[in-house]
């Protein structure tokens, strides 16, 4: 029995590519490599070619892997609890509700959409840069389920 | 300024909820599972991936691209 196998399920056993045997260091290095680009990547002037292009990248190379060569994934559930996953989805529905009634009312002072308010917030390059390696670590997690 | 705070009182709440449902997600009982399971769950198929993936990229494309 492998340790996929016994595994829980939706647990990872660890980080690892296909086939392979955990790699701390290298893992490590990844997220440096990361953290570079999401350093420099979000230093890239808004509404530019150059700040398309450094979101493209990232989005292609989760395209790649997703479907090209995928590393060993997390086993999905065979099955959702309805009543656990409803909850889930009335929060998202409420989120996405809220924002567009913001673009509803058309009125950004009186009614904020989540973008005006997170905007300013990320402003800072420190904070914008820990934004981005977010968003990347988690189309890493993605790509890992 | 009343309305800007409730919208905000809004975002904040729903947010919040989503924490606290991974959260109890986690605990070994509970029925309610985590993001990265009903994600998964949406992902089994092609279609579902793609859709979540893209989800995903426009994200960064509208928080750091624009």
């Amino acid at each position: 029995m492998t340790a996929q196998e016994t595994r829980e399920p939706g647990r990872p056993v660890a980080a690892r590519w296909p086939g392979g045997r955990p790699r701390p260091v290298l893992g490590t290095l990844a997220v440096l490599g990361l953290a570079g680009y999401a350093w420099v990547a979000s230093g890239l002037p808004p509404f530019s070619g150059r700040a398309l292009v450094g979101v493209l990248i990232p989005g292609a190379a989760v395209g790649l892997m997703a479907y090209g060569r995928p590393p060993e994934r997390i086993p999905a559930p065979e099955r959702l609890d309805l009543t656990g996953f409803s909850y889930w989805a009335i929060c998202v529905a409420a989120l996405l509700e809220w924002e567009a009634s913001a673009f509803r009312d058309n009125s950004l002072s009186w009614h904020p959409s989540l973008t005006a308010l997170i905007d300013p917030l990320i402003q800072p390059h420190p904070v914008r840069g820990a934004a981005f390696l977010v968003w990347l670590l988690a189309g890493w997690a993605l790509v890992r389920r | 300024m009343i309305t800007r705070i409730i919208t905000i009182v809004g975002f904040t709440a729903a947010i919040a909820a989503m924490f606290t449902l991974e959260f109890m997600g986690r605990r070994g009982s509970s029925r309610i599972p985590t993001a990265g399971q009903w994600l998964g769950y949406l992902m089994r198929s092609r279609a579902g991936r793609a859709l979540v993936l893209l989800g995903w990229w426009w994200l960064g494309w509208h928080y750091f691209a624009r």
